[in-house]
């Protein structure tokens, strides 16, 4: 078994070397996905957009369907957990019994970290709204959204942060953030544009085709960092407490 | 809304439905499966649309569907032509069948959480949707890790081993994907493009077409989709990791997922690299049809050996996907068209007979072969009905599997590739010994009722399967039929225009 898999990887690495050899040099600006359509994103997508940050207009609006689907595929591995792990009707020994005893709450911890979540969540908030300006968006802010709960739960327990975000609201803003996405996009649909055609709002908002494709963009960020920012905090507390959400690591 | 925006609602009716389900199935114990059937109902409906619509200008060009307004290469666009529509039409039809179908056994075998159950039902045919229509090879990569991901949630929610078997498909799953993805972002630093529509041209330019890294995402995109349809030898994770599903996650998962991989497959050959690329530059479609040859002997041989009626349907699978594969890599118009009619017509067989199986297990609590003692006379309906789709799976005539094998094989003497013709005989003569076993089990062998003696006449009581089982049951049937007598119809206003010219 160890030669065969030792076999394949050779192969492979073969492979891949033998292509290496024939791929443009890093950062070749004549390379074909340098010339054939980051010049048209270059030139055109300020104008067609108003957002300055070219790596949100790809990926927010014009390769947006491709985005929605990557915020499907974080609600799907949300569920996909909660569904393996946390099963209520079963009998099931603790894997990992005895824990070791908790000792007593942490001040230094416990306060390091009410300083901290604050200030984490109001950064995550600036990260999605500034993602049109500077990197960020929805994505990250709602990484850091997360990890602020997440800290929360680390440094207190599993049972005080599930006390402040209860699971049902968990999931409701997990399926939430993704439907205010798929909204947004519906919504041009019925506008009698396409799906995502964010310049179907124009009209409706009264501003220019570019602002709506900005304002437009702003929604299905909020929209990501929420379904994010949900799942984050939902993987946590069920793989860390096997699916019991009695107590955590 | 135009008629042109039923291409979308195809894909997003059980996304949006997904997320209803999600947060309103817990709210009653009936809304999940009612939200289920609703969407997928609304999707098969768009799907017929869009059939009609592709279908009426097929001679013309396929439906183009720009996301976002955004034109190629631009923006992502979905590309409805008439071998995907064909496809679109049978993923919609047999979910929303198995949708109908799981209302008593789904809530039996997920005594908890059943909405979530039913959010990952809905999600994973969304991605199957979205893989079929999609014109852009990275947004197919997208959609796979959706149909995956929700497909591994389902098969492990099964019984026995089932996490085991889940775990060593999400290996073997994310490998494949993981290659498709190199393969993908090998074509994408050669091109600078992702449109299938335009990738041909650039790879058939004569600053590319001896390219070794296109060579390589070529056997890269190959590879990883041939682990994703459990082509032999690359098949190890599928037996299992099926048998041990429940039975509407089966009856879902297996008709569908490896039929979507070899659509994928045949709009790689036919879409990206095109038949003289494969042909001429790689060169080794002879090799991959012997394997597809090995893959049905191999597969009707593992089938004989089991005991369990659900593991030898998977092995089936396995032998089944050989043909396909086989079919599209024989490289003329009567194999292609064969392996494209096949991914529709083993779609319904597959369903037919698993949900047939589904049915018995309800009744019995057992998927053995022992299950079948005294199924003609307890469930004639059920057992009829599994007659049917047997009959399609030997290949007997008017039956569906009767012209798709009809094609391969006649696709195989034009590229006088008798070991595939000889392969595809010996299967089904494997299939007919063992459906036949199984009928003589049906029939003949003695089986208890509580208290008659067996070999008792007139005292067995008929103790069918609900109707919301039976009625899906019966209507894979009769399309199977449906299917296997407007064959003309099929290939000569669909599959016909979606063969390259020339052909």
């Amino acid at each position: 078994m160890k030669k065969t898999a030792l076999l394949i990887i050779a192969v492979l690495g073969i492979l891949l070397l033998r292509a290496a050899e024939d791929l443009p040099f890093w950062g070749d600006p004549q390379s074909p996905a340098s010339v054939h359509l980051s010049d048209y994103y270059l030139e055109e997508s300020y104008e067609e957009t108003s957002v300055p940050n070219i790596v949100t207009s790809v990926l927010a609006d014009y390769r947006g369907y491709d985005t929605m689907f990557e915020t499907v595929v974080i609600f799907c591995a949300g569920i996909t957990v909660l569904i393996v792990l946390r099963r209520t009707h079963r009998r099931r020994a603790k894997v990992i019994s005895p824990r070791p005893e908790r000792p007593g709450a942490d001040i230094i911890l416990q306060t390091a970290a009410r300083l901290l979540v604050p200030m984490m969540q109001l950064f995550a908030l600036y990260v999605v709204a500034h993602g049109h300006h500077s990197p960020g968006g929805g994505f990250q802010g709602g990484v850091i959204l997360g990890s602020s709960l997440i800290l929360l739960a680390l440094s207190y327990d599993i049972q005080m942060a599930l006390h402040r975000f209860k699971e049902k609201l968990v999931l409701l803003f997990s399926a939430g953030g993704v439907l205010l996405y798929a909204a947004i996009g519906l919504a041009c649909l019925f506008l009698g544009r396409n799906f995502l055609a964010y310049g179907a709002w124009a009209a409706l908002l009264g501003i220019s085709e570019p602002e709506a494709h900005s304002h437009g963009m702003l929604g299905v960020e909020i929209g990501v960092a929420i379904t994010v920012l949900c799942i984050m905090f939902s993987l946590y507390i069920d793989l860390a407490s096997g699916g019991d959400l009695d107590e955590g690591l | 809304m135009s008629l042109e925006q039923h291409a979308i609602i195809i894909i997003l009716a059980p996304l949006v439905g997904s997320l209803l389900i999600s947060l309103f199935g817990g709210l009653h114990r009936r809304l999940s499966y009612l939200l289920l059937v609703a969407c997928l109902g609304i999707s098969f409906a768009s799907t017929i649309a869009t059939l009609r619509l592709v279908a009426a200008r097929a001679a013309i060009g396929p439906l183009h569907y720009y996301l976002g307004d955004w034109p190629p290469p631009y923006g992502i666009e979905l590309v409805i032509d008439p071998l995907n529509a064909l496809v679109l039409t049978m993923i919609a039809g047999i979910s929303l069948l198995v949708a109908i179908y799981s209302k008593e056994m789904a809530r039996r075998d997920n005594p908890d959480r059943l909405h979530h159950y039913y959010t990952l039902f809905a999600l994973l045919v969304a991605g199957l949707l979205g893989i079929t229509a999609s014109g852009d090879v990275f947004n197919i990569y997208v959609l796979t890790e959706i149909s995956a991901l929700a497909s591994y949630a389902l098969l492990a929610r099964g019984r026995g081993f089932a996490y085991y078997a889940t775990f060593k498909y999400i290996i073997m799953g994310t490998i494949g994907a993981s290659l498709y993805l190199l393969g993908v972002g090998y074509l994408y630093i050669k091109t600078g493009t992702l449109n299938i529509a335009e990738l041909p041209t650039f790879i058939n330019s004569s600053g590319l077409v001896d390219s070794v890294s296109i060579r390589v995402a070529f056997i890269l995109i190959m590879v990883g989709l041939w682990i994703k349809m459990a082509f032999f030898p690359l098949h190890g994770w599928l037996p299992n990791a099926y048998t041990r599903a429940a039975t509407t996650t089966s009856c879902l998962v297996a008709p569908l997922m490896t039929k979507v991989s070899v659509y994928v497959m045949i709009r790689v050959m036919l879409g990206v690299f095109t038949l003289p690329y494969i042909y001429h530059v790689m060169g080794w479609n002879r090799a991959v049809v012997w394997l597809a040859s090995l893959a049905i002997v191999a597969g009707s041989i593992g089938a004989l050996a089991q005991t369990n009626i659900k593991r030898m349907l998977t092995y089936i699978i396995v032998a089944e996907v050989g043909y396909m594969v086989g079919g599209a890599w024989l490289g003329n118009a009567a194999g292609l068209t064969g392996a494209i009619y096949h991914i529709v017509s083993d779609g319904l067989m597959t369903a037919c007979l698993f949900m047939a199986v589904g049915a018995i297990t309800y009744k019995t609590g057992d998927s053995s072969l022992e299950a079948m003692r005294g199924v003609f006379r307890r469930m004639p309906v059920t057992a009829a009905l599994f007659v049917v789709g047997a009959l399609a799976m030997i290949g007997i005539p008017p039956t569906c599997g009767f012209f798709s094998k009809w094609y391969l094989i006649q696709g195989g003497l034009v590229a006088g590739h008798y070991g595939f013709v000889g392969a595809l005989l010996l299967s089904s003569l494997i299939n007919a010994v063992l459906f036949f076993r199984l009928f003589e089990i049906g029939y003949y062998a003695p089986f208890d009722t509580e208290g008659t003696p067996p070999r008792g006449h007139g005292t067995t009581v008929v103790d069918e399967a609900p109707f919301s089982m039976l009625m899906p049951l019966l209507i894979s049937a009769v399309m199977i039929i449906v299917v296997g007598l407007s064959t003309s119809r099929i290939v000569s206003g669909l599959i016909q225009y979606s063969l390259p010219a020339g052909l």
